[in-house]
């Protein structure tokens, strides 16, 4: 457990914290290093000069050179024009679930509400450039976590992460995004939407100040938040040697349970996932199954059935709704979660013996289409739905 | 001494009588000309002198004055300087002045005195027979051009010593009629490749029939080396072959251009241009300091093929939206205000995103954003335009090697037909004359849906997010692929099809 401020925080020290987590490349490292040198942010801010000696000569001159440019007051009031709030370590606020971790962030930027603490989370995360596989797993199981009230945890990226949060808050649930940018910065920009319905109805949280551009040396550091808010990691789509399993390296340090969405071996997407199986992640069968286990796992029950839960799960079939013997039967039982083109459809029935012209097949696929039971991916792509 | 001579200028395609007038007469020596003349119509005197003393004819020391009439028409080109040159001599009394009435004359010369070629001869000569000139005087490589215009005498020179041998003489042998070019004899050999040669990808034949017979504006998107090229190039092949009326429309475009490919009179098959993406906006729609037709007048009646249509400028692609809807192009500055005609069957390629392999995942590693910007550089208002789309899919090489069993040309062009007579016998009598150019209101009266479709379609239309001018999109199309099955009522599947390849603008917004 941390134990810095043991008693409450003076406002003189807030504000020097704030300063202090405001100056650019200066992480949570170099602050606890700081913190043992002078004892307080009060400190550190009033005696850079005359303690010159103790800091190396780049540290020194990155907060001389802070110090002339911003003044703490001044941070304060941008704070209060965007209705932002900092957290530090002894806060009542401060999220518990971030003190148990090694070397807990120092300051916190937040917009909106915290994860409710009494509330189970779930981090969801996975590549930008996702498949429509990819695409439709992470809607599907941030729809269930919101729905269920489970906090989504992620970092607001195109693709995985942030599907998975719209979907959570699109189904009514709560969500917060980890940001590498300061927490009053949209990045990226074409997720326009989810940041505004997160700054209402859910959190935007980040360890850097305000106005401060998202700079690719800035994610790791949060990706480590994001793993530390959550209880357990749901990997959705990774490629080998991609900076989600960065994020899953330190939530294996934070001692959170990793689940991992299998996927097939010749996609390269599922490269990551499928490695992490390999190496003992739990599987994620369905949204249904992790939410149990998960509640099973906050409240500290350990299932027996669970093995047997696992074994009996029979995977997505959805049940066929048209009568046996009509070709939309048949096209309809060819079709999976893999988008496939006419042809190669009509070379999957003829290979199973139900052999339907090219030209049938599109019409039937338009007629299961405009009835919702199949779905288009591209022009000339389709999926079940 | 005066002297007046036919000749003609062109305004966009239509030609415009014009007369050379030449006055001689006494006085300081000069070689003044007039008329609204652009730099190389000016330079033709210094050609002319060149020319006259290389042949051995004197030009007196006078005051010499030329004026082209009518004096307010701005004129280009070279095709003046014979009609000035013969207009010279006839002052000079070289020749009987009667010679030269009911003739007109064209051509650009050499300094040796050749005759040369010029641009516009079969708009021009068209236009001669119809204001009743009896004979017509033209560079020998024009004559062929020329000659395919009935009811008109075409003499041609390659030197102008056989003009005034012929009008000094008056003898037939000198400068004799050319033999009339039938129009059968102009066909020249067709080299279309065929549709037969394109493995798999019978989606996007389809959607190309349905293109040709409909005149439907169509977007091929796929990875590279999927065929999409290969599709566009064998289009041309299947739409059915120009009338003669139509043929000799898109030759005089291509003469007022300069592009008659030598020794082809007439233009007989569908012409496919293909024009580079870094061409400018006068290049596609036509202008320029001296007006000449552009890449969509040049692809009249036939097939503009635009490749990577992402990498087109935005303004260049945003021109086509009104010669699109009115057929032709209007083109206004401050020197001239023409019309060409623009009637073209819209072909167009894309990849679907920058490494051209997205949604395979596989391969495809841009990001949203990249994609998004690309498809973005297509505007809205020229997709609005495609009434056809379709995606395709790479080719296996085990497909390659299967023996081509897909539908010829030949078998394509046919349906075409046949879809187009059924066009023309339902728009009899109206301005419409493809399913294509249906104006909403139309489409009421001529794709009228039986109840119970007409409540599918009304039932679909909110579930996949067609908007009005969709709807009335999959009406056409629809309407083009009942042609095609000889069906007078729009049916279930012809909907479905049309629907199909409607295209998906959540695909463009991502």
């Amino acid at each position: 457990m941390f134990t810095l401020y043991e008693n409450e925080i003076s406002r003189e020290e807030r504000l020097c914290a704030l300063w202090l987590c405001s100056v650019p490349w200066i992480g949570s490292a170099t602050v606890y290093r700081l913190l043992a040198e002078y004892g307080s942010c009060t400190a550190i801010y009033h005696e850079t000069e005359s303690r010159r000696e103790v800091l190396p000569a780049k540290t020194y001159h990155t907060l001389l050179t802070q110090k002339e440019k911003v003044r703490p007051e001044a941070l304060e009031e941008q704070m209060e024009r965007t209705g932002m709030r900092f957290l530090l370590p002894g806060d009542p606020d401060y999220p518990e679930r971030l003190l148990n971790i090694p070397d807990p962030t120092f300051g916190l930027f937040l917009l909106g509400n915290l994860p409710p603490a009494d509330r189970p989370s779930v981090a969801v995360i996975g590549a930008r450039g996702c498949s429509a596989y990819g695409t439709e797993v992470a809607k599907e199981l941030g729809s269930a976590l919101g729905a269920a009230g489970i906090s989504v945890i992620s970092g607001m990226a195109v693709g995985v992460d942030g599907l998975a949060q719209m979907a959570a808050v699109d189904a009514g649930g709560y969500s917060c995004a980890v940001l590498g940018s300061g927490a009053d910065v949209c990045y990226p920009r074409s997720n326009r939407r989810l940041y505004e319905a997160l700054r209402e109805r859910g959190g935007i949280l980040s360890t850097y100040g305000p106005g401060t551009p998202a700079v690719a040396g800035h994610f790791p550091p949060r990706n480590r938040i994001v793993s530390g808010l959550c209880d357990f990691l749901v990997v959705v789509e990774a490629r080998q040697q991609s900076g989600t399993l960065i994020t899953v390296d330190m939530a294996l340090e934070q001692g959170r349970e990793i689940y991992a969405v299998p996927g097939r071996i010749t996609d390269r997407l599922s490269d990551g996932c499928n490695g992490l199986l390999g190496q003992g992640a739990q599987v994620y069968l369905s949204p249904e199954i992790l939410i149990r286990e998960l509640l099973e796992y906050t409240e500290g029950r350990i299932d027996d059935e669970k093995s047997r839960r696992r074994k009996s799960f029979s995977g997505r079939e959805s049940a066929n709704p048209y009568p046996k013997g009509t070709d939309l039967h048949v096209i309809f039982s060819a079709l999976d979660f893999t988008p496939q083109t006419p042809e190669e459809l009509a070379q999957r029935l003829e290979k199973s013996g139900t052999p339907l012209p090219t030209e049938t097949i599109r019409l039937s696929l338009m007629s299961l289409l405009l009835e919702g039971t199949a779905t288009q991916v591209s022009q000339n792509t389709f999926r079940k739905s | 001494m005066y002297s007046s001579i036919q000749t003609s200028a062109l305004l966009g395609v239509e030609a415009l009588p014009v007369r050379v007038e030449v006055d001689i007469s006494s006085g300081l020596p000069s070689f003044t000309m007039v008329g609204s003349l652009c730099q190389e119509v000016r330079e033709s005197k210094d050609r002319i002198q060149a020319a006259m003393k290389n042949c051995g004819l004197d030009l007196p020391a006078s005051r010499i004055t030329v004026n082209l009439s009518p004096a307010d028409i701005h004129k280009d080109g070279t095709a003046y300087d014979l009609p000035i040159l013969i207009g010279i001599l006839s002052c000079l009394s070289f020749f009987p002045t009667e010679r030269t009435e009911g003739t007109l004359f064209l051509g650009e010369l050499g300094l040796g005195g050749e005759v040369k070629s010029v641009r516009g001869v079969l708009p021009i000569v068209r236009k001669a027979r119809d204001l009743g000139i009896h004979t017509c005087i033209v560079p020998r490589a024009n004559e062929r051009e020329a000659a395919v215009v009935p009811g008109i005498r075409i003499r041609s020179a390659d030197h102008i010593r056989q003009v005034l041998e012929y009008l000094q003489t008056g003898e037939e042998e000198a400068l004799p009629v050319a033999a009339p070019v039938s129009v059968q004899e102009a066909c020249e050999e067709s080299s279309v490749p065929d549709f037969s040669e394109v493995c798999g990808q019978e989606n996007a034949k389809r959607a190309a029939m349905i293109s040709a017979a409909g005149f439907h504006s169509l977007l091929l998107t796929g990875p590279p080396g999927a065929g999409k090229s290969m599709i566009a190039k064998r289009i041309p092949g299947i739409l059915p072959p120009l009338t003669l009326e139509e043929s000799l429309e898109v030759t005089s475009v291509h003469s007022v251009a300069g592009l008659l490919p030598p020794g082809v009179p007439l233009i007989r098959k569908r012409t496919f241009q293909a024009p580079h993406h870094s061409l400018s906006l006068p290049a596609l729609i036509g202008g320029g300091v001296s007006p000449r037709p552009g890449a969509i007048s040049l692809a009249h009646r036939s097939v503009l093929f635009l490749d990577e249509l992402p990498e087109f400028q935005k303004n260049t692609l945003d021109s086509l939206r009104q010669p699109l809807e009115d057929h032709l192009i209007h083109i206004a500055r401050a020197r001239y205000n023409i019309t060409y005609p623009a009637d073209f069957l819209l072909i167009c390629a894309m990849n679907p995103c920058p490494c051209g392999y997205y949604p395979d995942r596989n391969k495809c590693r841009c990001s949203e954003t990249q994609i998004r910007h690309y498809l973005g550089r297509v505007s809205g208002p020229i997709l609005d335009r495609i009434d056809l789309c379709v995606e395709l899919k790479g080719v296996d090489l085990k497909d390659m090697r299967k023996p081509a069993e897909g539908l010829s040309s030949a078998e394509m062009r046919a349906a075409v037909e046949k879809a187009r007579a059924m066009q023309r016998e339902r728009y009899a009598g109206t301005q419409v004359r493809f399913n294509s150019d249906l104006s909403p209101k139309e489409i009421e009266r001529f794709c009228a849906l039986s109840p119970q479709e007409h409540a599918y379609l009304e039932s679909v239309y909110d579930k996949i997010g067609l908007s009005a001018r969709s709807y009335h999109r999959v009406l056409r199309v629809a309407r083009t692929i009942a042609d095609l099955e000889g069906s007078a009522s729009i049916e279930r599947n012809h909907l479905l099809e049309a629907i199909y390849y409607r295209p998906d603008l959540s695909y463009w917004k991502g």
